[in-house]
């Protein structure tokens, strides 16, 4: 009986505790005590977490191998036709990068410069089954800052949502909650991307009717603002939606990134790109909007990106890409989105 | 008397780094054991009601604060709960049975997860959806059945080498 009460009210006790905790987190948000709290379990546990996966790193490796070994087949023969196809994809490289340069210089745009990355090691997932997000070891002392964008060499691996002094958390791409501004890198339609909780991400282009093809490649867009440079790969297209959904298309993206063998990452320092205020209700602007031809056969659509009078193809502002791949710049390498910053290219003079 | 509740902690403290270090490495999908829900459950079964409510308390704090997005006390309570529940219905389980552990270390995988994720749900998580919650009760509830009897068989042992002083009194 004495034990029946003492369950009973401790049980009470812990449950109200619990109810408490909620209450505190969910009513303080991102700067709370219970944040600070995350941030000292996330430091005190990194260390050991750091060893267990330097440990246990071969290990994970040897059960990927066996797991492997019955596709590789496979994957052999995708990779030499691949390879075939970038053989010849080079041999037109030379030249149209030079082609890059002199439209650059056309459109008196600014060559970008180097992101300024600092280099992690992933070294621990969340526990939960329901978040997506990996804690590495550089922190506030490395640079690193909210928000900013987390790179691999494969692309986008998602970005900084808690920064302990040593240690951060990084949301990865794939987490439903994480979200970007995207566009193919073949006809440059803008859209949003977010993650669905495993691998496919789910691409919604503005235009409904986008022309978007499977095996197309999808990049991060700096057009409508927001935290990541332009032109960072995040992935292909594995299937293009239902383009008769005119309000809904979505596009199934699979990512480049393995986000499941995660070691390394570059957290790109670079500032944020800054959101475009909206410049409705602004005083003291005056917005003309560019000559346009009144009417537009349909027939000139295909056209338009030739057309020097008509709009770019980019929406960032960047020129079209004469061969259908993207060329905003290697990750981790090249880029500072100073080109294709929208508050650059797009806000207009009084 | 002190050397219990440094094991356990201990215990704890494995079960957080492997949960978080090592498991990401292996070829689970993207759902994994959840080992500390494991360690609820074998100290629940070992020790009772009491002990259970306070390690799972402990476990879900943990798991609580190493989660950025979803909004802590959430494993608290449900960890909490499940670790007395378990140790309330011990008496009525064979001390002998190799299947109940399987049994009970199943059940708590799927109940437990699918109540963390419909309380996420509804303070406003939008991450989780029902198929979402539906795959992962599953799938973490396979995954545990499957390391039961290499987790809970293992801690019972170590518990009973340091056996509580006063446990037959209190609890």
């Amino acid at each position: 009986m004495y034990q029946r009460r003492r369950v009973r009210m401790g049980l009470t006790a812990l449950v109200l505790t619990a109810l408490v905790l909620v209450t505190i987190d969910v009513r303080a948000g991102d700067d709370g005590v219970l944040s600070q709290a995350r941030g000292w379990v996330t430091a005190a546990f990194r260390p050991v977490q750091d060893g267990v996966g330097v440990i246990a790193r071969p290990i994970g490796g040897a059960f990927r191998n066996v797991q492997e070994m019955f596709t590789l087949r496979v994957e052999n023969q995708r990779l030499r036709e691949t390879n075939a196809d970038l053989r010849e994809r080079r041999r037109t490289l030379t030249d149209l990068e030079r082609e890059n340069r002199e439209l650059r210089r056309l459109l008196n745009m600014q060559e970008r410069g180097s992101f300024e990355t600092v280099t992690a090691r992933a070294v621990a997932l969340a526990p939960s089954s329901f978040e997506w997000t990996i804690t590495i070891d550089a922190g506030s002392v490395d640079g690193v800052e909210r928000n900013m964008p987390v790179v691999n060499g494969d692309g986008l691996v998602g970005r900084v949502v808690q920064v302990m002094p040593r240690s951060s958390r990084v949301l990865l791409a794939i987490d439903p909650s994480f979200f970007a501004a995207a566009r193919t890198a073949r006809t440059a339609e803008v859209g949003s991307i977010e993650g669905r909780g495993g691998d496919p991400m789910v691409m919604r282009p503005l235009d409904p009717n986008a022309d978007i093809t499977q095996g197309d490649e999808i990049v991060t867009s700096a057009y409508q603002g927001g935290v990541f440079p332009a032109g960072v790969p995040i992935g292909i297209v594995a299937d293009v939606g239902d383009p008769a959904a005119r309000l809904a298309r979505e596009v199934t993206v699979r990512p480049f990134v393995d986000f499941t063998r995660l070691h390394h990452v570059l957290v790109v320092l670079s500032a944020p790109v800054e959101t475009v205020p909206p410049l409705v209700g602004t005083p003291g602007l005056e917005f003309e909007p560019p000559p346009v031809p009144r009417f537009i056969e349909p027939d000139d659509l295909d056209h338009d990106v030739d057309d020097p009078n008509g709009a770019p193809a980019d929406p960032n502002g960047a020129p079209a890409d004469p061969d259908g791949d993207d060329d905003d710049g290697a990750v981790g390498t090249t880029g500072n989105g100073a080109g294709v910053n929208p508050s650059n290219a797009s806000r207009p003079t009084t | 008397m002190i050397a219990r509740p440094i094991v356990i902690g201990l215990a704890l403290i494995i079960a957080v780094t492997l949960q978080t270090a090592l498991f990401p490495l292996l070829p689970t999908g993207w759902f994994r054991p959840d080992l500390l829900l494991l360690l609820v459950v074998a100290v629940a079964l070992e020790d009772g009601p009491l002990p259970g409510m306070r390690i799972g308390f402990a476990a879900g704090l943990v798991t609580d604060l190493l989660v950025t997005l979803s909004p802590a006390g959430v494993a608290t309570l449900v960890m909490t709960v499940i670790g007395t529940v378990i140790g309330t219905i011990r008496p009525y389980l064979a001390p002998s049975s190799l299947t109940a552990p399987l049994f009970i270390a199943f059940a708590s995988g799927l109940l437990g997860t699918a109540t963390y994720g419909t309380l996420a749900l509804l303070l406003g998580d939008d991450r989780v959806t029902g198929t979402m919650l539906v795959q992962s009760s599953v799938a973490v509830a396979l995954y545990n059945a499957v390391l039961a009897p290499v987790v809970i068989g293992p801690v019972g042992r170590l518990l009973r080498k340091f056996p509580r002083q006063t446990a037959t009194a209190v609890d």
